[in-house]
């Protein structure tokens, strides 16, 4: 199976928020309470019941005084993904076979340390600590059906398709760098960004902590062999010097 | 039989046996979560109870390990020139030649055991406390990680500190694992490897 990709271009997004409602329609995800803090910007963050949401960034400037940047946020999917690799429960998360970056609740063991672990704070935890978050609709890509929220962009801001197709498809020019290509062995979310990544919110060079890394590399194996190691030069200590036997104790008199 | 010197109470042998087997349910279920062994989460009844289980066997652990406080702690930290000496003599486990210097109640490499235990437990159970409740911080996610770095860390220690204590006192020093039972030693035995402390205490 092919890797399937979103990309997300915010020039084409007009910021209607069909996805959102769109996700939540499929996932049926109850709405969120909120207060009006004078932005459409809202819910004003992710959460367990909002997997998919559409950021506004407001760039006022001499040339252009309304620029506003509108950008769907959400779980990228990566290659090399820091929620699944710090998951102590086997099954919690797993890979689709289109790459989609899936959860299970019921083998999800509610210690959020995937939340530690994700590079785009992209983890929250329903009512019961279990994860909850974009997975890329793959009950809907299993059966060649396209994401909910790239099926209802009225923009075609969100597109859906083969990974590597989306990506030849996009060079355009002014486009020739894809946000997310080759970062964490590549996204699975892809931006056509115009201008740096940090304009719309996202890290210039995302990457999973340092400490998981090292604590994959080294202190896992070091687990092992630690324990294997001093089990070993246990029992080849005995084999070599022997037991201090009472008899053979020496005192110092 | 006669003749015997009480090393350890009543209550510290219940207080050991309360640490080792939760040390054991901890080492078990944590292998289980860093490798995601299958078989041992169904040991479990699964992940999701092996993580109240491993949560609260840290916490029974964490009170025996406070209880040691009273029992090993003065001990451990009275180092002399005697200590230095068992030091370079490799405590008399690499030649049935050697004399190691006289010893008080807990020997060298047991000091320095007693004291790599103490600091790897309190900082295993501070980390797996910040990651089990996750205290509402605004930078909660540095904490997360760090703890989650230092916890395995001190499991690295306690996964090679543990089992070198079971085999010394096992099969390396005969007539030691008693103690973990009866909490007694013939009063020859303790002369000739705790002479200090036999003379402390007068037996």
């Amino acid at each position: 199976m092919t890797r399937k990709a979103l990309l997300i271009s915010p020039e084409a997004c007009i910021g209607c928020r069909g996805c959102q409602i769109a996700c939540k329609e499929w996932n049926q995800l109850p709405a969120t309470k909120t207060i009006n803090k004078g932005t459409v910007e809202n819910p004003p963050d992710l959460n367990a019941n909002l997997y998919n949401k559409i950021r506004y960034v407001e760039l006022p400037s001499e040339a252009n005084m309304v620029r506003w940047l509108f950008v769907s946020q959400r779980c990228m999917h990566c290659e090399d993904a820091g929620c699944m690799k710090i998951c102590p429960a086997p099954g919690a998360l797993y890979k689709t076979k289109e790459g989609a970056v899936a959860f299970n609740k019921d083998k999800c063991i509610g210690c959020k340390l995937c939340a530690a672990g994700c590079p785009f704070n992209v983890p929250r935890f329903d009512e019961k600590d279990k994860i909850s978050k974009c997975h890329l609709c793959s009950d809907r890509i299993t059966e060649g059906l396209s994401p909910a929220c790239a099926k209802t962009c009225p923009t075609g801001a969100i597109q859906y398709g083969d990974r590597d197709g989306i990506i030849s498809d996009s060079k355009k020019p002014g486009y020739e760098k894809l946000y997310g290509q080759a970062d964490l062995g590549g996204l699975g979310v892809l931006y056509a960004f115009k201008d740096a990544p940090k304009l719309y919110g996202l890290d210039e060079k995302p990457a999973i902590p340092e400490s998981i890394v090292f604590w994959h590399n080294v202190l896992k194996p070091l687990a092992y062999i630690g324990l294997g190691g001093a089990v070993a030069a246990s029992l080849l200590h005995y084999v070599a010097f022997g037991p201090k036997k009472d008899e053979e104790v020496k005192k110092d008199e | 039989m006669s003749n015997m010197v009480r090393k350890a109470s009543v209550f510290e042998i219940l207080n050991h046996w309360s640490l080792a087997v939760s040390f054991f349910i901890l080492t078990v279920s944590g292998f289980g979560f860093l490798y995601h062994i299958e078989g041992v989460g169904s040991i479990f009844g699964g992940f999701n109870q092996m993580k109240t289980i491993h949560n609260w066997a840290g916490v029974v652990f964490s009170v025996s390990l406070f209880f040691t406080l009273f029992s090993y702690i003065v001990e451990a930290l009275s180092i002399s020139g005697d200590d230095i000496a068992w030091i370079f003599k490799g405590g008399g486990y690499f030649s049935k030649k050697t004399v190691v210097p006289p010893q008080g109640k807990l020997n060298t490499g047991q000091k320095l055991y007693y004291l790599t235990v103490l600091i790897a437990g309190i900082a295993i159970t501070a980390t797996g406390l910040v990651i089990w409740l996750r205290p509402e911080m605004a930078d909660i996610r540095k904490w997360i990680l760090l703890s989650h770095l230092v916890h395995n860390i001190s499991f690295v220690f306690m996964v090679i500190a543990i089992p070198l204590h079971i085999y010394l006192a096992t099969l390396a020093n005969p007539g030691t694992v008693r103690i973990m039972f009866y909490g007694t030693v013939p009063v020859e035995w303790a002369r000739k490897r705790h002479p200090k402390w036999v003379q402390k205490i007068g037996a």
